[in-house]
């Protein structure tokens, strides 16, 4: 399966697994609200987008680690959904449809700014900065208990971005395997391995939170290494 | 990279068990230190069951950052409405344009 871009008109979920289903139940108000947008009424439109700018936003956010970046791709997601809202017939969950959407509008931006996820897989040697130790022989205290949201967030922004988009798209987003590796254009094998070293790596980072970036700030200053 | 049918759990070795964890993780639920297969291998290798462990405490965690946590700032809406804007105004003069060459009636 090829790369879709983000022009596509559907996108149902292909997963054995329903899970994403329960993670993107549907909005009181919501349908209604798609029916007058795609008849061209903006309050209706407007609606949408307050429903969904938080969860747009922070996708952008964590995928980009940067402010304004995810602001501007929040604004490019909204419009091209107010331009594609005719397409959409209900055939997946219309919040699943906005993610995949924004998700592929993200992946165009990591392409152009040279992100090759293959090659990130490829290249890395072990000994590398970036590279996940494989520490199985230390006795370092295990995380049980020790992770909350805040920490391993930030430690999310501070991954390399090939990890971090692997990570997101499959532990946060619920994203298959098989999935990631249509949208990334790879093997289902390097998604697995992404995603592990993803972990292994974020396994590092929160051993050592003092030494984590702080969060993203609404300044738009805050970057993370790329 | 796929689970070889031929694993023996019962002898596995540290560097084998790092190797196929990737399609551990990946097959079943996720829930490696679950695995009834493994039992016997994590219990004599608490290295490996601790970085199990972590691994699937990061998996877990990662579940809740699913919740947004941040709102864009309303330069966001600004832009897109102004762009919006300047489409529908495109648009209608798209819609009012006459050929100044065609034929008149």
């Amino acid at each position: 399966m090829s790369c879709q871009g983000p022009m596509m008109t559907q996108a149902p979920p292909s997963r054995a697994n329903p899970g994403l289903y329960p993670r993107n139940p549907p909005i009181a108000g919501e349908a209604a609200a798609i029916e007058a947008a795609q008849k061209g009424d903006p309050e209706a439109f407007a609606t949408l987008y307050n429903l969904h700018k938080r969860r747009v936003y922070t996708l952008c956010l964590r995928m980009l680690g940067n402010v304004s970046e995810a602001e501007d791709m929040t604004q490019n997601a909204f419009l091209h959904l107010f331009r594609k809202l005719g397409s959409f017939r209900g055939e997946s969950a219309f919040s699943t449809w906005l993610h995949r959407l924004t998700v592929n509008l993200v992946l165009m931006q990591l392409r152009k700014k040279g992100l090759s996820l293959v090659s990130l897989e490829e290249t890395v040697s072990s000994s590398g900065d970036d590279a996940p130790r494989h520490d199985f022989g230390s006795r370092d205290p295990v995380l049980v208990g020790s992770v909350d949201r805040v920490t391993l967030q930030r430690a999310v922004a501070a991954l390399p971005p090939g990890y971090r988009t692997v990570f997101v798209l499959h532990d946060v987003e619920g994203f298959e395997h098989n999935e990631i590796a249509a949208m990334l254009d790879c093997s289902t094998g390097n998604s697995k391995s992404q995603l592990h070293k993803a972990r292994l790596k974020l396994r590092e980072l929160l051993r050592n939170p003092s030494r984590l970036p702080q969060s993203p700030q609404p300044s738009g200053s805050v970057e993370f290494a790329q | 990279m796929t689970l070889p049918g031929n694993i023996d759990f019962d002898n596995l070795k540290p560097e084998e068990f790092e190797h196929i964890l990737p399609d551990l993780f990946a097959t079943g639920n996720g829930k490696v230190s679950q695995d009834p297969r493994l039992q016997k291998f994590l219990a004599a290798n608490p290295d490996c069951a601790a970085l199990v462990s972590d691994l699937e405490t990061i998996a877990e965690t990662a579940r809740s950052l699913l919740e947004p946590v941040a709102e864009p700032s309303e330069r966001v809406w600004q832009n897109i409405q102004a762009k919006l804007q300047e489409d529908s105004a495109l648009a209608s003069i798209d819609d009012d344009y006459i050929d100044p060459g065609a034929p008149l009636d």
